[in-house]
């Protein structure tokens, strides 16, 4: 059998700041277990060294405003070049699966990036799913978004898109930062059922994950097909983590994984540093690796020691019931928006903020209601920065299968909003992998 | 003068070096029964040509250890485990004698689980019903922790007063449980044997030579004072590779990047040497299949030599791997890989015209012209040659990196020459040079580069410190040595620094090696703050300081 990937870049030196719980030494613990029980020297085992993702590749996700450089460091670049590394491994058929042991996260930055937020700047599974689709046609992924918190990021990121299937579990938002994704969350009108959110009752046991990943999850992903599939691996479900409030253990991720049998895994989120993070690192390699994690515990564990909160199975079975329902119903709702749909754009207002740098960020999404391809899409955002500097910006979408119309709409569009009152207007066109920013008051376009 | 004396798989090379020269070789077929005899008739001769000289220093290498372990003659040895939690004990697979045992340390040193003695005494009791009289004992993390290892230590020597006990803490400080385990385990099994050789040795030497300091190679290049070896037998595994690297830098002294190419009689070793510095292998020397924590060049070695035979059946030719004795131009019954280079290159190398008159009917055997053979054969050579060589650039540009530095500054490497070793040499490197496009270096002395290399190099020592201030302690490899910080909270990198030198300088002392301190090198520092909620509570260090290998410092080159 073909070893399992593994790609450990821990940044012993990149902290957001000296105290901050995403620094040096979030895995330098997870080092220390994983080497000692020399897990590299494996038969089942092949290390990778990181890669470094490229402006173009970060371009195909994001707007980052003003530019890249000054919403990255060369460690986000090796973090999201890490995912894709990784994941050329597992295409390549060099590895059965592969899991990317990486610092920064990514998974709470949405489209449009004025700033860090939720320790996200640049979102890395976001990167590498635009770079398969580029690089090697993929079409069906589905990404499981275990951490304890709201995928937000990669939500908004793929709103709108039928052929990347969301599933966030999480400590319910009315309780835990974002304050976001719950049952309602389905997804943009033509992409409708796509995005499935299942919001936990704080103190959830492994016993209630597992029933949502067997009940829910797996009927989901069999039904869907997906060419790959992808685990947005937080570990902060964890009951020792010091910022949530689950009662998930090592065993239970390493059984989640085993059944999830993802294709890829990234490390987001978790931050019980040395009370979790060691063992659940470990219990992920080796249910991904095939090898027996029976051994495998926390020293403080004990079986007993945590029971599913009175009530939590009625309250599972409900969101099984609605889930599937609207999953299975995506069709149908997709069928009905287009035919109701008269306006020739939808028009959508939003606030979002990021709690990282502080940013209060006001955005007007339009997106094309066309009837052959997923539509263009136009971000009007405006945001001040830490700097002080406000900035005002327009960005262009043009969809990976776009139709002649929207690529012409969208350009025209590009062109015509470089008039007016935006400091920069972006295009990002994937049809032609062709991305640029002009800077109004110069007139000066630069292109990736 | 030096003596440098490097035993090999076919013969055992000697030297007699000073100032720049060489003044005398010796090459003498290796007794694999009897080492020490075959040392000594070379040591004898040497001090014969020596002519009553002073003599300040002897460095053997030998593959006594390597031979114990790769023949399976070590004596039995019990491995005891405490794995802890984590991978599955079948994980494990050492040795058929494995025993595990409960007790387990965390990563910060805390023990979360103690021994069980009742436990310990029945597996005892089955160890000594086996009739097995050593036994290696290793935890998870005692490298943070030793203390479940010196209980388990304590608790046999009363038992049994007569049991051998080796602890991992005591070999090795390096994260990798199985690798400590494996290395603690060959340490325990070929200690005694070693000891034997070191005390007959010393013994040997000192009656012949008054007041010599006696060192013995190490896989890592340098060397180490015989008493020093007393602990470490295994470092003395792969010496003869190490040899040859150190001969070939030694000769070539400069700071280029060099693939060193050592073309034995059967065996072709491979090294690469960056900026004038031999490469480590990443994951320590292998032995019988195991990982181990012994430091050991890169080493790629090929079952290819200058004598290996040429054969040749219906239709095919076959470069056989082994050896019926030397090249036809040097007298041998058949012909060989340097026969068929000889005649292909017209180099002219000893009896040519042998060389020519049995590649001929060889040739006419298999119905194909000797051009053909020929040709077929330096092919075969150089490809797989050149294979070895790119296969190892690419592991080490694909070795894995943890720092955002590390990564920005990749490394890239260009070859700037291949450099040519051992009696072969001649013949093949130059054309693998030219294949490759860059010069080739041999010096009229690499036939003896690896007993030269002996002769010259430097004592190594590595030191790592491991300090986590909130728990005010530290704790040093080698030796597993827990030690208490002062003052923690002021205690900064500098301060490990400091206290990782003055470290290294008591245990050169120990080991009377402390002369060789000033070129001491920090390889590692890292530094992390340990936060709980939002305060700092302390932090943690890894500090490494090493000398590396290099050459004595009246080593000033050789003259041609």
């Amino acid at each position: 059998m073909k070893p399992t990937g593994i790609l450990f870049f821990p940044a012993f030196d990149w902290a957001i700041s000296p105290t901050h719980p995403e620094r040096e030494e979030r895995l330098l613990y997870t080092r220390d277990q994983i080497f000692e029980e020399g897990i590299m020297d494996l038969p089942q085992i092949r290390e990778y060294q990181p890669g470094l993702a490229t402006h173009k590749d970060i371009a195909r996700v994001h707007f980052c405003v003003p530019d890249i450089d000054s919403q990255i460091t060369e460690a986000h670049l090796i973090s999201a070049g890490s995912a894709l590394r990784m994941a050329d491994a597992v295409i390549n058929g060099e590895v059965r699966n592969g899991f990317a042991i990486v610092r920064p996260p990514g998974h709470h930055s949405m489209t449009v990036v004025h700033g860090n937020r939720g320790f996200c700047n640049i979102n890395n599974e976001a990167i590498m799913i635009e770079y398969l689709r580029r690089k090697y046609g993929m079409k069906r992924i589905a990404i499981v978004d275990t951490d304890v918190h709201h995928g937000d990021g990669t939500q908004e990121i793929f709103w709108d898109d039928p052929d990347v299937l969301f599933i966030s579990f999480h400590q319910d938002g009315r309780t835990l930062y974002p304050g976001s994704g719950f049952m309602d969350e389905n997804g943009g009108p033509l992409a409708y059922g796509t995005t499935i959110n299942i919001p936990l009752a704080p103190r959830t046991t492994d016993e209630g994950i597992l029933f949502i990943l067997d009940n829910l999850v797996m009927p989901i992903l069999e039904e869907f097909k997906p060419d790959l599939v992808i685990n947005s691996a937080g570990q902060d479900n964890h009951y020792s983590d010091p910022l949530a409030n689950m009662c998930f253990t090592a065993q239970g991720y390493a059984k989640l994984n085993r059944r999830l049998n993802p294709d890829i895994a990234v490390l987001e989120g978790g931050y019980s540093v040395e009370s979790a993070l060691p063992y659940i690192n470990m219990g992920l390699i080796m249910a991904m690796a095939g090898i027996d994690f029976s051994n495998l515990k926390e020293p403080d564990y004990s079986p007993e020691q945590f029971k599913e909160p009175r009530g939590n199975r009625e309250a599972l079975e409900r969101i099984v019931n609605t889930q599937l329902r609207v999953f299975r119903e995506r069709e149908e709702k997709i069928a009905q928006a287009r035919a109701k749909e008269q306006r020739p754009f939808r028009m959508e207002m939003r606030n979002i903020f990021y709690d990282t740098d502080y940013i209060h960020e006001t955005q007007q999404v339009e997106l094309r209601m066309c009837k052959n391809c997923l539509g263009f899409k136009i971000i009007m955002s405006s945001a001040r920065h830490p700097s002080g500097e406000y900035y005002n910006v327009a960005c262009v979408s043009i969809p990976l299968h776009g139709c002649k119309n929207c690529q012409e709409e969208g350009q025209y569009a590009y062109q015509t909003l470089q008039k007016g009152k935006y400091q920069l207007v972006y295009l990002q066109n994937k049809v032609d992998d062709d991305y640029r920013v002009t800077d109004t008051k110069t007139g000066y376009e630069t292109r990736l | 003068m030096l003596i440098g004396i490097d035993v090999g798989g076919t013969f055992t090379d000697g030297v007699l070096f000073d100032d720049r020269k060489i003044r005398f070789t010796v090459k003498k077929p290796t007794q694999d029964d009897n080492l020490e005899q075959t040392l000594l008739e070379v040591l004898d001769e040497l001090l014969a040509a020596a002519d009553g000289n002073k003599i300040s220093r002897v460095v053997l290498s030998t593959t006594l250890v390597t031979n114990l372990l790769a023949t399976g003659q070590g004596e039995r040895t019990a491995l005891l485990m405490l794995p802890g939690y984590g991978l599955p004990h079948q994980a494990y697979s050492v040795t058929r004698d494995i025993y595990f045992l409960k007790g387990a340390v965390d990563f910060r040193g805390r023990v979360i689980e103690g021994i069980d003695q009742q436990q310990l005494q029945e597996i005892l009791q089955d160890i000594q019903g086996k009739g097995i009289k050593r036994i290696a004992v290793a935890c998870k993390f005692s490298n943070r922790n030793s203390s479940l290892e010196q209980q388990i230590r304590d608790f046999i020597q009363k038992a049994d007063p007569e049991m051998q006990v080796t602890i991992s803490a005591e070999v090795s400080g390096k994260l990798n449980f199985p690798r400590r385990a494996a290395t603690t385990y060959f340490t325990a099994m070929t200690l005694p044997e070693w000891n034997r050789f070191a005390d007959s040795m010393s013994q040997a030497i000192q009656a012949r030579i008054a007041d010599v300091e006696i060192h013995i190679l190490k896989a890592d290049g340098g060397t180490m004072p015989i008493e020093a070896s007393r602990h470490q037998p295994c470092e003395t595994v792969f010496s003869g590779p190490a040899a040859s690297t150190m001969g070939a830098v030694a000769l070539s002294r400069d700071q280029k990047n060099s693939v060193v190419v050592d073309i034995g009689g059967t065996t072709t070793d491979i090294s690469l040497v960056i900026a004038g510095d031999p490469l480590y292998a990443s994951k320590g020397a292998r032995i019988e299949n195991h990982y181990t924590h012994i430091d050991a060049f890169a080493v790629r070695s090929i079952a290819l030599g200058g004598d290996s035979v040429i054969r040749c059946r219906e239709n095919s030719i076959k470069v056989s791997p082994i050896r019926v004795g030397p090249a036809a131009c040097f007298g041998g019954s058949e012909p060989t890989v340097t026969d068929a280079f000889n005649v292909y290159y017209k180099l002219g190398v000893g009896d040519a015209g042998r060389s020519q008159e049995l590649l001929q009917s060889l040739a006419a055997s298999g119905g194909m012209s000797m051009d053909d053979l020929c040709f077929y054969v330096v092919e075969t050579v150089i490809e797989r040659l050149k294979r070895a060589i790119t296969e190892m650039f690419t592991e080490w540009e694909n070795e894995p990196a943890y720092k955002v530095w590390e990564v920005i500054h990749r490394r890239k490497f260009r070859l700037d020459q291949l450099i040519g070793i051992g009696a072969s040499a001649y013949a093949i490197v130059p054309i693998l040079a030219d294949e490759i496009g860059v010069p080739a270096y041999i010096h009229t002395h690499s036939p003896v580069a690896n007993a030269l290399g002996a002769a010259v190099v430097r004592p190594t020592l590595s030191l790592r410190l491991h300090v986590d201030t909130a728990n005010s302690l530290y704790i040093v490899d080698p030796g597993g040595i827990r030690g208490t910080v002062e003052r923690p909270r002021n205690f900064q990198l500098a301060d490990a620094k400091v206290l990782a030198l003055s470290l290294l300088e008591e245990i050169s002392r120990e080991k009377d090696i402390d002369k060789y301190t000033a070129n001491a090198k920090f390889f590692m520092e890292e530094q992390f703050n340990m936060i709980r909620g939002w305060n700092q509570i302390g932090k943690i260090f890894e500090v490494g300081v090493q000398v590396a290998p290099g050459f004595i410092e009246e080593y000033q080159g050789v003259s041609e």
